[in-house]
């Protein structure tokens, strides 16, 4: 017990950009000692590349400059560039953190910066490469229905969301090794893909029930009371909106608008259209479609 | 076979009347999605069979949303003369008594609504102050037979386009007509045209706008689903006069049935050579491509559809340059609404002088609005600008149901405002609408009785816009959801007195500061609710009473001891057991374990459940 409240007393700070060094250099004026832990060859990171800031245009260098000298004058300070966190274990207050340190190749004690090393280096001028993402497999079934949606499209870029609404129908979600795949056969980054899934309602990412419940949150049905209806359905299966249930049958998902407010209030069912609903009766066709998967 | 000249066409448009009004007559069934949505499908294929069986000649066939959906599913009687009988409510078991009838020679006046004779009059009180041009066909052709649109006079207006106006010409005449767009925006159409076309670089685009995202107007579904190449036509025209070779038609993925004729009709024209190259043998090549949309309802506004076609997320961007100079891959795009690609072949067809008797001073011609919420004829309408609200409200509509109060009418969906029982008598168009603090929008109509809370209304649209705002731009990401939660506090009786003070500053701000249309307009459902029904902000913040009975933490449900009869049908409902008596005895809930859903309320036929 009196193991774990032990603390160190020391703090790792993980990056040593702007924000990395502004919380190194606040802790140790607290009297912390902190390890600073940066990928990168040197400190400094975003701001460095930056020319002037927003919103006061101030230069970047007048403001990151003061926080690079103090990191590196603080006794309180040790700087671990070129290192990676490969392990960490313990508790709050008490971590033990394994940090990996790539060679540099330089004696950092006696070197000074001159940078006479670099001007005389054969190879100094050889780009820096992005790693390159390792091409997606997927097991051929999967490939085979993937590759058939991204062909009608004849892979161009600018239908990735139609692809996407097809993935979706086709698996009711987009897995993620599918996203993967199909950002890589459309030379894409993966971040694009992504952003796409999350931004538009039409995906998930999860699984979704085999009976797709869609209630209408229009206006015209929350006039009528559809939010009564939510709630009824919400305790019927136990879920709130945007969930499946845990077997797998149900999604319910409220859409903005189905576009049948004379039928206020309106849900749709894998496609069907019911209107005129009330508590009992869309707990009724809920009910009705269970029993019929039995 | 391609269309190659005004022979072809006429050609087309014989066959096209025989099968819009064969000889032995016709039954057509109304298949949009609100007709299938109440059984119109059972309907059809009920029909075909009792017809099959009795040896009915009548030929059976589909048709679009004749736009009095509270009467769904209607199905209509046409005599070989054009008149056409419809009946209302049908279901499969009246079709075989109606078939009989029919097979008898007789036309059945069981269930029928009434007639619209061969030139259109109708003693059917929802039609009668209405103005069908735009939405004329829908209900009455076959939305996936082209032949049947080109019999009602369909593609001859880009007939005349093509074979005698220069796109100047074809310019001018929109201009003219003072057609502005329906989406929303109310920009004049005829001057966009220009600009786009004047703009320069190569190629230009024209887009159709239906991401119908409004909720409560599906104006723009219906006439994509009852008659898809009248937008068709107006896109093609519109390519003509602006020197386009290229467009998309951007429908909503929620609507399938849409995107499915939409894509019927594409392909049709095509093959009748009025899409694709050489269109009617006149050398001018256009064609569309359909995208569907992802859900997304900031993807109505026009730069972040734009964005969306392109493949990327749909978020706007400022609009220092318009898409008319640099829009779709950074070339000259005009964006218009499908109602208002509809209008162009009306316009062009009957005359730019025609087109301006129509309407008031600044809006010419109709205006299709969903009139919804809480109103006995529920439907599309379709009616002439500076028609008064209280024509549409009472006459149209049919007044409130269940003998209530009128309280609001919202128009201009999430963007829009409230317009209370003091404006009835507005004539609605453009500026008019403005004026009073809401705005014309893409025509949803929600009627709100005296059971409409306006803050949980306005405490509603937050919700919708907190949901939708894209995050691109700070006031309308935070903002709006700061707006959202005080709102929400006053619903559940956690109002402070300076809300109301604060709710104005906010949206200031937001109405100010926002990147673009949803953002800016953002704020008008708070500040329209505060600026005629500040008494009832205040019921909620001092009082903390919600007097419309409908925010739950504010009301409770009681049962007058006297009006119950102790059916017990409330106890057998109720789903938490809250409800306890005996029979033929008053009963009363319990309050602790009452969740407030209202079922006991809904339930009781004897009016005996009270909300305070």
């Amino acid at each position: 017990m009196s193991n774990e409240k032990q603390k160190t007393g020391s703090v790792l700070v993980v990056g040593g950009g702007i924000g990395g060094m502004q919380a190194a250099s606040d802790l140790s004026e607290a009297g912390f000692r902190v390890y600073l832990v940066e990928e990168g060859p040197a400190i400094g990171g975003r701001m460095s590349q930056l020319d002037k800031t927003f919103p006061t245009n101030d230069c970047a260098m007048c403001i990151m400059g003061p926080r690079l000298v103090e990191v590196g004058n603080s006794l309180n300070i040790k700087l671990l560039t070129n290192s990676e966190i490969t392990r960490v274990e313990g508790y709050p207050g008490n971590f033990k953190v394994e940090v990996l340190r790539h060679p540099r190749y330089v004696n950092e004690e006696r070197c000074t910066g001159c940078g006479t090393c670099t001007e005389a280096c054969l190879t100094r001028n050889r780009p820096y490469f992005e790693a390159v993402e390792p091409p997606v497999r997927l097991d051929p079934k999967d490939e085979e229905r993937v590759t058939g949606i991204i062909n009608t499209y004849q892979a161009k870029k600018e239908y990735l969301l139609a692809i996407l609404q097809d993935v979706q129908a086709e698996y009711n979600y987009l897995p993620e090794d599918v996203l993967r795949y199909i950002a890589n056969r459309l030379n894409l980054p993966v971040s694009s893909a992504y952003s796409l899934a999350t931004y538009y309602t039409a995906f998930s990412l999860t699984p979704k029930g085999r009976h797709i419940i869609n209630i209408c949150l229009g206006t015209a049905c929350h006039v009528r009371g559809v939010d009564r209806i939510v709630e009824r359905l919400e305790r019927d299966l136990s879920i709130s909106c945007g969930e499946t249930t845990q077997d797998l049958a149900f999604t319910l998902e409220g859409v903005r608008c189905l576009g049948c407010c004379s039928l206020s209030p309106v849900m749709t069912i894998n496609g069907k259209t019911y209107g005129n609903l009330t508590q009992d009766g869309a707990s009724k066709i809920i009910e009705r479609i269970w029993k019929e998967d039995q | 076979m391609k269309i190659q000249g005004i022979d072809d066409l006429k050609r087309i448009r014989e066959d096209g009347r025989k099968k819009l009004l064969p000889p032995e007559g016709k039954i057509v069934v109304g298949m949009a999605t609100c007709g299938l949505a109440t059984g119109s499908g059972d309907v059809f294929s009920a029909l075909c069979e009792e017809r099959e069986k009795q040896g009915l000649k009548m030929i059976v066939g589909k048709t679009g949303c004749l736009g009095f959906c509270q009467v769904e599913p209607t199905v209509e009687v046409r005599t070989s003369q054009g008149e056409r009988n419809i009946y209302q409510a049908m279901t499969p078991e009246k079709v075989a008594s109606l078939v009989a009838e029919l097979t008898s020679g007789n036309m059945p006046s069981k269930g029928l609504l009434g007639r619209i004779t061969e030139d259109g009059q109708t003693e059917i009180g929802f039609y009668s102050k209405q103005n069908r041009l735009v939405s004329a066909n829908c209900g009455l052709i076959d939305p996936e037979g082209i032949e049947e649109y080109i019999a009602t006079g369909g593609y001859a207006a880009l007939y005349s386009v093509i074979s005698g106006m220069t796109p100047e010409q074809v310019i001018e005449e929109i201009r003219v007509s003072g057609l502005r767009g329906r989406g929303g925006g109310g920009f004049p159409t005829g001057r966009k045209w220009e600009t786009t076309r004047q703009a320069p670089g190569e190629p230009r685009y024209v887009i159709c706008n239906a991401d119908e995202g409004d909720p409560g107007a599906y104006m723009d579904r219906s006439l994509l689903e009852g008659n898809p190449h009248s937008v068709l036509e107006g896109m093609i025209i519109g390519a003509y006069a602006i020197g386009s070779s290229e467009g998309y038609v951007y429908v909503r993925n929620e609507y399938p049935l849409a995107v499915k004729n939409v894509n019927i009709a594409v392909e049709q024209a095509r093959g009748y050579g009025l899409l694709g190259r050489d269109i009617m043998g006149s050398g001018f090549d256009f064609d569309v491509k359909v995208v569907r949309g992802g859900g997304a309802f900031v993807c109505g506004e026009e730069t972040a559809l734009i964005a969306s076609i392109e493949g990327k997320i749909g978020e706007p961007r400022p609009k220092y340059i318009f898409p008319a100079e640099k829009g779709l891959w950074d070339r000259p795009t005009n964006l218009n609404n499908v109602e208002t690609w509809a209008n162009v072949p009306l316009i062009i067809e009957k005359g730019a002088d025609w087109y301006t008797k129509i309407g008031t001073k600044n809006s010419k011609g109709t205006k299709i609005f969903s009139l919804v919420g809480k109103i006995n004829n529920t439907g599309l309408i379709e009616v002439p600008m500076g028609i008064t609200l209280r024509e549409i409200i009472f006459d149209i509509g049919g007044g409130i149901p269940n003998k209530r109060k009128f309280k609001a009418v919202q128009t201009g969906g999430p963007s829009g405002g409230c317009i209370t029982e003091k404006h009835l008598d507005l004539p609605v168009d453009f500026d008019e609408l403005t004026k009073v603090g809401s705005m014309m929008g893409s025509g949803g109509m929600i009627v709100m009785d005296d059971r409409t809370c306006m803050v949980d209304m306005a405490r509603y649209f937050m919700g919708f816009l907190k949901e939708e705002s894209c995050g691109k731009c700070v006031p309308c990401r935070e903002g709006v959801v700061r707006i959202y939660e005080i709102l929400s506090d006053i619903c559940a009786g956690k109002g402070k007195p300076a809300d109301i003070e604060l709710l104005g500053e906010l949206s200031a701000v937001i109405k100010k500061a926002a990147l673009c249309g949803l953002g800016n307009t953002a704020p008008n459902p708070i500040l329209s609710t505060i600026r005629y029904f500040q008494d009832e902000y205040e019921a909620h913040i001092k009082d903390k009473k919600c007097p419309a009975g409908v925010c739950k933490e504010l009301t409770t449900f009681t049962i007058n001891a006297e009006a119950c009869t102790g059916c017990m049908l409330c106890a057998k409902h109720c789903p938490t057991e809250a409800i306890a008596g005996e029979k033929k005895k008053p009963h009363i809930i319990d309050q602790v374990k009452c969740i407030k859903c209202g079922v006991c309320f809904d339930s009781c036929k004897f009016n005996a459940v009270e909300i305070r």
